[in-house]
């Protein structure tokens, strides 16, 4: 009995599957039966939960009864590699354009500045300063298409 | 009648128009652009042509292109969905031209009620109530502020060209308008090509009810009963249903009559809604002329499952000259209709919009229960386009039941991959206030974040569970976890990655 370790959040759970397929979780356990691809009917007992499952790198993408959750599976896939999010960096949240670009490097900008507006799925997103700074670098061009996770603009 | 048909459309809209056409024996050509080669529309029409690169400029809205393509494949007919060039009337005019039927209204009909400033006027004409509001001629930010200062706060500034709330902002007083105003301007020439601005009162917590209008060609005007869509967040529909629970019955008698007497003024044929600002309550209560969507609707099945009438069948017979097969007396609403935009959006980022592949997609079914969608597993919502996935629509004896149905049926729709609102749409269906039918247009607005506090953020063991229990379909043997879950023989199971392509 392997035990696995799922995050959500700040939460933290250890499941154990033993060999008949009845999973651990603390005191409780849950007996799981597949029911077509990703699907599975969940037994806590007392009901029975139809709950699916899909797999995104090492992630586990899980919905129950309209409640949709991403857990982190630890050691499901060899070597994470863990996104660094730098604190002073503004980034898109999802692909889009870059419509406007409002500063320059060395501009200073205060806390909740726009600057720079993104357009993604016909509405506009501006990106705020996360913090006074003074800008370092700006790593895009008005009209660019960029990416989700990387940065825009710098702050010093 | 039309025998083959383009459809210059993607996703949901377009697959339901084939589904159409399949059923009225008319041939259909799809269009697409490089983002959909895989797309559902493009596997399920007869034919399909190439358009251009993602970017909508280049492709869905390349009018020349579309002409061409049914020039090329022998289309005697274009349906234009909603939304691209569906209220483009140098387009309808470009299919008259090239003698291509548009199904649709005649393009001076879109040109009269796409000038939000020529319709009212013309509404006015005709005995429509409108709000009170102006379009000055001068468009400059100076004009446009004395403007909103003689209506006086709080303003909505719309463009003039525009529909589905793509522009529209609220402005509460002077010293935001000119950030307002500059926005507007730059969403709507970005999305209209056209940047002129249109002011007008803001109607204190309207409720946003519309009619379903058919015009034939042989001077017959019929109304198919209202829709009420006012749960909208940021001007964008996200549940509408029919009968509305704020119409009494001599408020929409009244109001289907206003709808008849707009559509007769704006010289209409085919499917249209005429928009209203309904304000008050009971038999007292005061509707406005907002606009005239000259197309079909997103929200169009509601009136389909409450009147029992196709209205995608009925568009293309009017369109082929044949006369409406019905009258006003003849038409009725039955039980309750609700449907639910599931957009891939993500409630607890601020409703951004997502896009992604869906790992895994199921749709509910059971008695009463549609699904309009554009996706399947293993597709992809683009960034390109519009976040919508589908709309579930459900139909019940009585409203109450209508509301039960979908949220069990949401309850039972997993999407993974991107985030949803269907959290959201449970949430809301749930709320006191949309259970009384006492929701207006700002509801959504000032309470969503409040609403958004109400999703359930405790994940249920039970989702742990399964997750530790899955094993990846597509990679045996890759999971060291103890055993995988027992296997039910049942033949759907083993159907498990069969897909409808």
């Amino acid at each position: 009995m392997t035990p696995i370790t799922l995050k959500l959040g700040t939460r933290t759970v250890v499941a154990r599957v033993d060999p008949q397929g009845h999973v651990h979780i603390d005191d409780a356990a849950f007996a799981v039966t597949a029911a077509g691809a990703g699907l599975y009917l969940v037994d806590d007992g007392s009901r029975r939960w139809h709950v699916a499952v899909a797999d995104a790198g090492d992630a586990r993408w899980v919905a129950v009864d309209g409640q949709v959750a991403v857990i982190e599976v630890e050691g499901a896939s060899r070597g994470a590699r863990k996104k660094t999010a730098r604190a002073d960096a503004m980034m898109a949240p999802m692909p889009a354009t870059v419509v406007k670009l409002l500063v320059e490097p060395g501009q200073a900008v205060t806390e909740g500045e726009t600057v720079l507006v993104l357009e993604a799925m016909k509405m506009e997103l501006p990106v705020r300063a996360p913090r006074d700074g003074v800008v370092a670098a700006v790593h895009c061009r008005q009209g660019e298409l960029v990416q989700p996770g990387v940065a825009l603009v710098d702050l010093e | 009648m039309i025998r083959r048909l383009l459809i210059a459309n993607r996703g949901e809209i377009a697959v339901r128009i084939i589904r159409a056409c399949r059923e009225l024996g008319i041939r259909t050509v799809a269009v697409y652009s490089d983002a959909d080669a895989g797309a559902q529309h493009v596997l399920q029409a007869d034919q399909a042509v190439r358009l251009g690169p993602p970017p909508p400029r280049e492709s869905y809205l390349n009018a020349a292109a579309i002409i061409d393509a049914a020039r090329l494949t022998g289309a005697d007919a274009i349906h234009p969905g909603y939304g691209f060039l569906s209220e483009r009337p140098t387009f309808a005019r470009a299919c008259e031209e090239a003698g291509i039927v548009f199904v649709g209204p005649p393009s001076s009909a879109i040109e009269r009620m796409g000038s939000k400033v020529g319709a009212r006027r013309l509404m006015q004409d005709a005995g429509v109530p409108v709000v009170p509001g102006e379009a000055p001629a001068d468009q400059s930010d100076e004009a446009l502020t004395s403007a909103a200062l003689r209506i006086g706060f709080p303003v909505l500034i719309k463009p003039s060209a525009g529909g589905g709330g793509i522009g529209m902002k609220v402005v509460r007083d002077a010293a935001t308008l000119a950030e307002s105003v500059a926005a507007a301007r730059r969403e709507a020439q970005a999305a209209f090509g056209d940047g002129t601005l249109y002011v007008e009162r803001l109607v204190d917590r309207p409720r946003h009810v519309e009619v379903q209008v058919f015009a034939d060609a042989h001077g017959q005007v019929v109304h198919l009963f209202e829709r009420e869509c006012s749960m909208q967040r940021r001007h964008q529909k996200v549940i509408e249903e029919s009968p509305s629970p704020a119409l009494t019955p001599a408020v929409r008698a009244r109001m289907g009559a206003a709808a008849v007497a707009a559509a007769r003024a704006a010289g209409y044929r085919n499917a249209g809604t005429i928009e209203f600002l309904l304000e008050g309550t009971g038999d007292e209560a005061q509707f406005y002329f907002l606009e005239m969507n000259t197309r079909l609707q997103v929200e169009h099945p509601v009136t389909e499952v409450v009147t029992g009438i196709d209205l995608v069948h009925l568009q293309l017979r009017i369109a082929s000259g044949e006369p409406l097969p019905w009258t006003q007396d003849a038409l009725s609403q039955r039980g309750h209709a609700i449907e639910c935009r599931i957009y891939a959006e993500d409630p607890a980022q601020g409703f951004l919009p997502q896009a992604g592949p869906l790992l895994l997609y199921r749709e509910p079914q059971g008695p009463g229960i549609r699904v309009d969608s554009g996706f399947v597993e293993g597709g992809e919502i683009s960034v390109h386009y519009d976040p919508m996935v589908a709309k579930l629509i459900v139909h019940g004896e009585t409203r109450d039941h209508a509301r039960r149905r979908a949220v069990a049926a949401l309850r039972r729709y997993p999407v993974l991959g991107v985030r949803t609102n269907i959290p959201f749409l449970i949430t809301l269906l749930e709320h006191p206030r949309f259970v009384d039918g006492s929701v207006d247009t700002g509801f959504l607005d000032r309470e969503g974040d409040d609403i958004r506090r109400l999703l359930p953020t405790t994940l249920p063991a039970v989702g742990f569970a399964a997750a530790a229990a899955h094993r990846p379909a597509a990679r045996p043997g890759a999971s060291g976890h103890g055993t995988a879950a027992t296997e039910v023989a049942d033949p759907y199971v083993t159907l498990g990655g069969w897909r409808n392509r």
